[in-house]
């Protein structure tokens, strides 16, 4: 077992045992699962290099050095051949990527071994233990010691040679055997989780070598925020042949997302047919059916028989997305009917499909919402659904694969109303955001703070004599009562609005929601409860409170009861506010309710609580007198 | 479909080199700056001047390495150099990352402090703020946040003028040597190289032009944004040196505290200079406190082949998020030692920044000049004069600094 980390710099020796250099690199040939070492580099005296057969002069090879069968004068030097790589040069410290793994990782180090007298690569060491080796064997030894020490075992990682594809492609003149696994023979969405683990450069160079249906799959497999950037790097003539290969629905997104001189340019290359479809598609709008249709559904006319349709599909239809619905029109592309795959095979070849023709056709409006068109296909469990505009012509499909990516992106924008951050406000002022929304509480707890050391200052310092002094100053004590009990209160105001937002996302809005009256009365019921334990919690706070002699306990505790059952309510009925408006369509911020029923809630209480004290002392004035 | 102007094919380039040239002017640069104008007046304004050159050269020579190979610094030097070299390229990065970060967080505790706020409560709020910044935050508005604030210290350039110094000895001062030979001068000097072509500054712009996806055919246009960001920094440096020379090297005071610092900004700011300062360094510190654990955890996870990215969970990547959160938590931990002297630990980080430089350079040389890495690419004749010149100059100073202080001369 060798590594090459330990092989470079090791003495080369002829036969006569005098060393003639060192060795710098050693080549493999390409073809096998464990190709062969083919040559031996080295650097002679004054670092010129020299290339050697290994399967002729190389006689032995151990930790030590290299002996060759031959002396000085009798080597005759070699040339690196077309199918060769050079491990050093081309594979030591590069990226590869990972076939098997999925991943892009940096070769740490190639284990080489020796059988009958062959050296073969076994792979690339892309783990812990090859980067250790490289800072020096010794530091291995001891990490491996201290490792097996801790009951662990310091795994090595190699990756064979038949499941590695190497990202710099000076070396793609060379030609790789058939059992190598290399990144175009990926399914395509793996290729694209590869790719987006690159930088942009690397990601365009990659990509020039898949060909054109390989790459149209792959782009249709990218993330959104990607496949734009890469076709806009690509060359026109490049980018539209791919465009050209793609669904017309995906090769629309894309388009849409190009700048305007860009996508005329790409377009006009295309095929008139191609062109014509996805610019039919450009018209409609994002996120409704139209948005995210195909056209190039299937379709017959209802004169044909089940031979004459399967005919078809073998020869018209081979492009088409989907085939397993075939919808039968009339001359005017109105949409009559729908066969679906199924009946036809079952059917007798002689069969008219009249037939067999379903009339009763489920279909959406090219400005449907897309998330309404995804439900539509998941209630029916339908594999497409045609898209038909007024008049009944039928202008496309969208399919089931469609629709899953539709309610991937719902949900994730679902996520985003909850957890309040949403990608528009870019990911800084989302962080922000975030920050805000989650300890909003804490703001309007601290702004309270803030005001109420405003208020305060002019209140100390009134004269003495001020009748105002002594009510004002109780008041105070009671709102610093009030500030200590708030969080609780805005806790609660948060995690109603926070149902209300939970509704938001799942209910259907159709079926409608409590009236009004129903959801305070429900709120109502929470509300007391609520209300009774912080009325509970405000006495014990009040009567233990140090130095609050002045504050009177039953009071407060009142003033708390009442502000939290306000609180619920406030919450409830501006939850309802925001139902009715999503329902209607508007946006509506979970933020902004949240705030809006803790900032309500907070003046209420401390306004309150200000209030009862003044009100408090100035009765209890009144009973002295 | 969306229209775009030509106009934004411009802005599309633009960024990574003024946000990066800015990124410099953080808690380290302006205190460096402030103490050279405070203690020697405009006597380091010649050392602005001659190191400009170079700062540009050395941005532009990192910049057209990303641009010309599609990699980041730390990648090449691994594929270039092998492990071992690698290693110990990547413990000077963290080393300049960590001390320049720490001195962040000395910023930060030294502008709460002007708020009143002690460095026991506002630096662990700073860390857990910073950090989720960098957990949740992505690298393009930082950028555009940074662009913003540091624009905060234009404030020098209006206050320099308001201050009205003797613009003739200003002049003066840029073109005329002067050196005193003793360790705080020299310190001081390397630390002023240190802080303009900070080492990490070369690997976040690297990055910054990969991740970009700018090739050479956008280089033409992203060069100029390079060079005039680096530029421009600079300008914004000599400012503040003017100013603090101006207004508090007649006065007497050596800065001392992030106070008296802020005492250059009163010509313009009156009463509010320690509020307009504290504002400027917080949030430079902030940013950069962010950015910077980010750069160094890139950076070692591309050498080493390591999963990185902040869309990686922990599972996934966990040397990528355990680099940065370990340098986020230790350098703020520093600044919780009792009774450290935030404008020193801010200088010092500098001086740290000054002394690795040379040996980063010294890779960055190689690289551009191998013609199998850089293609027809590689570096000019005027590039490696005024590189290796550089590299001498600060090697010169550092030896001489440590021969003074073995020798207790100065």
């Amino acid at each position: 077992m060798f590594y090459l980390t330990r092989m470079l710099g090791r003495p080369v020796v002829d036969a006569a045992g005098e060393v003639i250099g060192e060795i710098s690199d050693v080549a493999i040939a390409t073809g096998e699962v464990f190709p062969r070492v083919t040559s031996l580099a080295f650097l002679g005296p004054t670092k010129t290099p020299f290339m050697l057969s290994w399967r002729k002069y190389v006689s032995t090879i151990d930790d030590e050095q290299v002996v060759l069968n031959a002396e000085r004068q009798d080597l005759r030097f070699s040339y690196l051949q077309p199918d060769e790589v050079l491990l050093a040069r081309d594979l030591l410290n590069k990226q590869i990527v990972d076939t098997q793994g999925m991943k892009v990782v940096r070769v740490n180090d190639l284990k080489v071994s020796e059988s009958r007298g062959q050296l073969r690569l076994l792979g690339a060491e892309v783990g812990m233990r090859g980067i250790l080796r490289g800072l020096h064997p010794s530091v291995e030894r001891v990490v491996a010691a201290v490792t097996r020490l801790l009951g662990r075992e310091l795994p090595e990682n190699l990756i064979a040679w038949n499941y590695m594809d190497l990202l710099d492609r000076d070396l793609s003149h060379v030609r790789l055997s058939v059992t190598h696994k290399r990144l175009h023979e990926l399914h395509p969405a793996d290729v694209a989780d590869v790719l987006e683990q690159l930088p942009p450069t690397q990601r365009a160079r990659v990509f020039e070598h898949l060909d054109n249906v390989q790459a149209a799959l792959t782009v249709a497999e990218l993330e959104d925020e990607f496949q734009a950037d890469l076709i806009d790097d690509l060359g026109d003539q490049r980018a539209s042949d791919i465009l050209e290969e793609m669904d017309p629905d995906d090769a629309a997104d894309i388009i849409g997302d190009l700048p305007y001189d860009k996508a005329e340019a790409l377009l006009r290359l295309m095929g008139v047919k191609e062109a014509r479809a996805i610019r039919s598609l450009l018209g409609y709008k994002e996120k409704t059916a139209g948005g995210i249709m195909t056209p190039e559904a299937t379709t017959v006319s209802d004169d044909m028989t089940v031979q004459e349709v399967i005919d078809y599909l073998r020869t018209g239809a081979v492009e088409h997305e989907t085939i397993y619905y075939i919808f039968v029109v009339e001359d005017d592309r109105r949409l009559e009917g729908v066969i679906s795959l199924r009946d036809l095979v079952m059917s007798e070849p002689s069969t008219p499909i009249a037939a067999l023709v379903n009339r009763e056709v489920i279909t959406v409006g090219p400005d449907d919402d897309q998330e309404d068109v995804a439900e539509t296909i998941s209630k029916y469990d339908l594999l497409a659904v045609p898209v038909v505009d007024e008049s009944g012509r039928l202008l496309g499909i969208v399919t089931v694969d469609d629709a899953l990516e539709v309610m991937e992106e719902e949900s994730a924008e679902d996520l985003q109303l909850a957890t309040g951050s949403s990608s528009e406000q870019g990911p800084v002022a989302s962080i922000w955001w975030w920050l805000v929304r989650r300890s909003a509480w804490l703001v309007i707890w601290a702004i309270a703070f803030v005001v109420f050391v405003a208020v305060r200052g002019p209140v100390t310092e009134m004269a003495p004599g001020n009748p105002f002094r002594g009510p004002f100053a109780v008041g105070l004590e009671m709102a610093v009562l009030a500030l200590i009990m708030l969080p609780v209160l805005l806790r609660t105001a948060e995690e109603l609005s926070s149902r209300t937002l939970a509704e938001l996302i799942e209910g259907d809005t159709e079926n409608g929601h409590p009236t009004v009256t129903r959801r305070l009365a429900r709120e109502g019921v929470v509300g007391v409860v609520a209300a009774l334990v912080a009325g509970v919690i405000a006495l014990g706070l009040a009567s233990a409170a140090p130095g609050t002699e002045q504050v009177a306990v039953a009071p407060f505790a009142l003033v708390t009861a009442v502000a939290t059952l306000v609180t619920v309510l406030i919450a409830g009925l501006l939850g309802h506010v925001a139902l009715k408006r999503s329902a209607a369509g508007r946006r509506v911020s979970g933020t902004g309710l949240a705030v809006t029923a803790m900032a309500i809630s907070t003046t209420l209480y401390l306004l309150l609580a200000f209030a009862s004290g003044v009100l408090w002392v100035a009765t209890l004035v009144a009973g002295l007198d | 479909m969306k229209r775009r102007v030509p106009l934004l094919a411009l802005l599309a380039v633009i960024g990574p080199g003024i946000i990066t040239a800015s990124a410099g002017n953080d808690a380290g640069g302006i205190s460096t700056y402030s103490v050279a104008g405070a203690r020697y007046g405009y006597m380091m304004l010649w050392m602005m001047l001659a190191i400009t050159p170079s700062f540009i050269i050395v941005q532009e020579m990192a910049g057209r390495m990303g641009a010309a190979t599609g990699k980041g610094f730390a990648a090449l030097i691994r594929e270039r150099f092998g492990v071992r070299p690698t290693f110990f390229a990547m413990l000077m990065l963290l080393a300049s990352n960590a001390a320049t970060t720490v001195a962040e967080f000395a910023g930060i505790a030294a502008a709460m402090e002007l708020f009143g706020v002690s460095r026991l409560i506002s630096v662990p709020i700073a860390a857990v703020v910073v950090w989720v910044l960098v957990v949740r935050g992505s690298y393009r508005d930082v950028e555009k946040v940074l662009l913003a604030l540091s624009s905060v210290f234009i404030a020098y350039v209006i206050a320099a003028f308001i201050a009205r110094p003797d613009w003739g000895d200003v002049g003066r001062s840029f073109i005329t040597p002067r050196i005193i030979p003793d360790r705080t001068f020299i310190a001081l000097s390397i630390g002023i190289a240190g802080t303009t072509i900070a080492p990490w500054m070369q690997f976040l712009l690297q990055s910054n032009i990969v991740d970009k996806g700018i090739a050479m055919k956008e280089w033409a246009l992203a060069r100029w944004d390079v060079m005039v960001g680096a530029a421009a920094a600079n300008l914004i440096a000599c400012f503040i040196i003017i100013t603090t020379a101006t207004v508090l090297h007649p006065a007497g005071i050596t800065i001392e505290s992030a106070g008296d610092a802020a005492q250059a900004l009163a010509p313009l700011a009156g009463p509010y200079a320690e509020l307009l300062f504290a504002i400027g360094l917080l949030s430079a510190s902030i940013l950069a406190a962010a950015v910077l654990p980010l750069t160094a955890s890139y950076a070692v996870c591309e050498a080493f082949g390591w999963e990185s990215g902040l869309d990686r969970s922990w599972s996934e990547a966990p040397l990528f998020n355990g680099l940065y959160s370990f340098i986020i938590i230790s350098s703020a931990a520093v600044i919780l030692i009792p009774g450290l002297d935030l404008i020193a630990i801010m200088l010092v980080s500098q001086v740290i920044n000054g002394v690795l430089l040379p040996f980063l350079l010294i890779f960055m040389m190689i690289i551009i000049n191998d013609r199998r890495i850089m293609g027809k690419h590689v570096n000019t004749r005027v590039n490696n004069v005024l590189s290796w010149g550089t590299i001498t100059v600060v090697i010169a100073l550092t030896a001489a600094l440590l021969v003074m202080t073995v020798l207790g001369i100065g």
